[in-house]
């Protein structure tokens, strides 16, 4: 009997003691912060619906925890990002909790982001090179320099937060598949086109160059938008700074057209084929006219024989034989 | 020619005979291996065609040299055009040539009427009728042009050295349509004319033996080259009978 009692009192022991070392290491770990996620999301993967922001914006609260997971944030505490909340949910957001940099950054930001200038702005944090060639990037300075909502910032490009996954998966916004149209969200829109003066048929006209045709075949050298005009640094064509100004355009056609010259990089334009460049339009036009008048010429010719000839053979039989 | 009667006369020798193989081949893998590209907004279809083809990089590389055995295969049948017209082995004459002459608007005037039924005449056509020469130079054309442009299209950069500047805001536009229209126009043509009257046709189907062979049975040439029928026999008539 005492040795069971022992042995039942050890148990018991052991069992008090694994609960208290395991409550233990969760403590602290919670503290700093680390786990909060699994709080945050047990409730905003299963909330549905938008709620309307202060500013007016319809805003979704859900958040799915599995495409989260798999996105390459994932393993990111949401207040990594979104610095204003602190670890307990049921603290206020509090600006003071913000380093000093990324509240200023979000200051400068906070017309643009629907939801959370905070968080929009703590990219910078990770990808600090990338931030500033983005605020020197027509993009960028339409955003912070200009004030402007239609600048595209990181998200506009990347896609939620949220989801975003390297760009050699085929979810990506930017993956080779996906990045002309990503450009296209805002570079097909006809009151942008107005707005910022920019070539309206662009993507249109891309698709019908050879670069463009190809693309859509998924020929791999096919150079996309970004190979040309660069991305997070992406300038207006006439700013020096562009790799398709003028006189950096020997160098960007060079990268795949070994020997590129000043009259070699006249090719594209994007312009629309149309009267304001003549000799295309009305050389197309005439090809075409040549085009249907031998298409109806031998067609109609092949019907017509076709036809005498059935004529014959059916027809003028008895007299072809008499006749020879 | 000998005193027995001869059932069939030799039309194509066989230099003739290769030439045309050679630029039916690489004009099927041309036709081919552009189709995608020239339609590529037809996505499904123009995915899974250029597929066929091993690729959009694959079709580009057979693309390039089936349009440079062709343009050698042209370039080898202009050298002996000229060989044999300098060495008198083939000469021109008005029954026999390959060069349209005013005969062929009267001739395509006189099929016509015959077609509608307003004439019970048909055209009397030397070696070559006037559909065979449409045939031959529309070819000869879309060479120069698709093999030209197709040129300037393989090697950009070289041929952006050749343009004088004040071309150089539209000779690419100019050049792609160029290229891709007069495919498309060669390929109708091939597949409407070309195939009608060399394959569908009632006495051909399925196809004209010709091309092999070389030949033509002499009561065909009776039929469809009488001028030339007369040319080469007509002093022989009564041996032949």
């Amino acid at each position: 009997m005492r040795r069971v009692s022992v042995i039942v009192f050890l148990c018991f022991f052991l069992l008090c003691f694994s609960y208290s070392a395991s409550a233990e290491t969760f403590t602290p770990l919670e503290k700093q912060g680390f786990l909060t996620g699994f709080n945050c999301l047990a409730c905003h993967s299963a909330m549905k619906g938008k709620i309307r922001t202060e500013k007016g914006n319809l805003v979704d609260v859900n958040v799915d925890g599995e495409r989260y997971s798999q996105s390459i944030h994932g393993g990111f505490d949401c207040i990594a990002c979104h610095k204003q909340f602190g670890s307990n949910p049921h603290e206020p957001a509090k600006i003071t909790n913000v380093p000093q940099g990324i509240a200023s950054l979000a200051s400068k930001i906070s017309h643009k982001a629907k939801v959370d200038p905070v968080a929009l702005a703590a990219c910078s944090e990770c990808h600090g090179d990338i931030y500033k060639s983005w605020q020197n990037s027509i993009h960028g300075s339409n955003v912070i320099n200009k004030k402007q909502t239609d600048g595209a910032s990181c998200i506009d490009c990347h896609g939620s937060p949220h989801y975003i996954t390297s760009k050699k998966t085929g979810t990506s916004t930017i993956n080779k598949k996906n990045v002309v149209k990503t450009c296209g969200k805002c570079h097909e829109k006809e009151e942008l086109a107005k707005k910022y003066n920019f070539g309206t048929h662009i993507l249109e006209r891309y698709y019908e160059s050879f670069h463009g045709k190809k693309y859509i075949l998924g020929h791999q050298n096919a150079p996309v938008c970004t190979d040309c005009h660069s991305y997070h640094d992406v300038k207006q064509w006439e700013d020096p700074m562009s790799p398709v100004a003028w006189n950096n355009r020997t160098e960007t056609c060079g990268k795949c057209h070994k020997g590129a010259t000043k009259k070699f990089v006249t090719a594209i334009t994007h312009k629309p084929i149309g009267k304001d460049n003549p000799i295309p339009y009305y050389f197309a036009k005439g090809l075409t006219v040549l085009l249907v008048s031998v298409f109806l010429f031998i067609v109609g010719h092949v019907i017509l024989e076709a036809f005498a000839e059935i004529r014959d053979r059916v027809f003028r039989k008895k007299k072809e034989e008499h006749h020879e | 020619m000998s005193n027995e009667v001869r059932k069939e006369y030799q039309r194509f020798n066989l230099i003739e005979r290769i030439q045309h193989v050679i630029l039916f081949t690489t004009f099927l893998l041309l036709a081919f291996t552009g189709l995608a590209l020239k339609y590529p907004e037809v996505e499904h279809y123009s995915k899974w065609w250029i597929g066929i083809w091993g690729g959009p990089e694959t079709a580009g590389i057979i693309h390039r040299i089936a349009g440079i055995t062709m343009l050698l295969d042209f370039t080898w049948h202009v050298l002996y055009l000229g060989y044999s017209l300098t060495t008198g082995r083939m000469k021109v004459r008005k029954d026999t040539t390959i060069i349209p002459l005013p005969k062929d608007v009267f001739d395509l005037i006189k099929n016509m009427l015959y077609f509608f039924g307003l004439s019970k005449e048909k055209p009397q056509f030397g070696r070559y009728s006037y559909i065979h020469k449409f045939d031959y130079w529309a070819v000869f054309w879309g060479m120069g042009i698709i093999g030209l442009s197709g040129l300037f299209l393989a090697f950009p950069v070289h041929a952006s050295y050749l343009f004088p500047v004040w071309t150089v805001n539209w000779i690419w536009e100019v050049i792609s349509v160029m290229h891709s229209d007069e495919a498309l126009l060669a390929i109708v043509f091939i597949l409407f004319w070309h195939f009608y009257n060399e394959h569908l046709k009632w006495d051909k189907f399925p196809m004209s033996m010709t091309w092999i062979t070389g030949r033509i049975s002499i009561e065909q040439m009776k039929h469809e080259h009488p001028l030339e029928y007369k040319l080469e026999f007509e002093d022989k008539k009564g041996e032949d009978k």
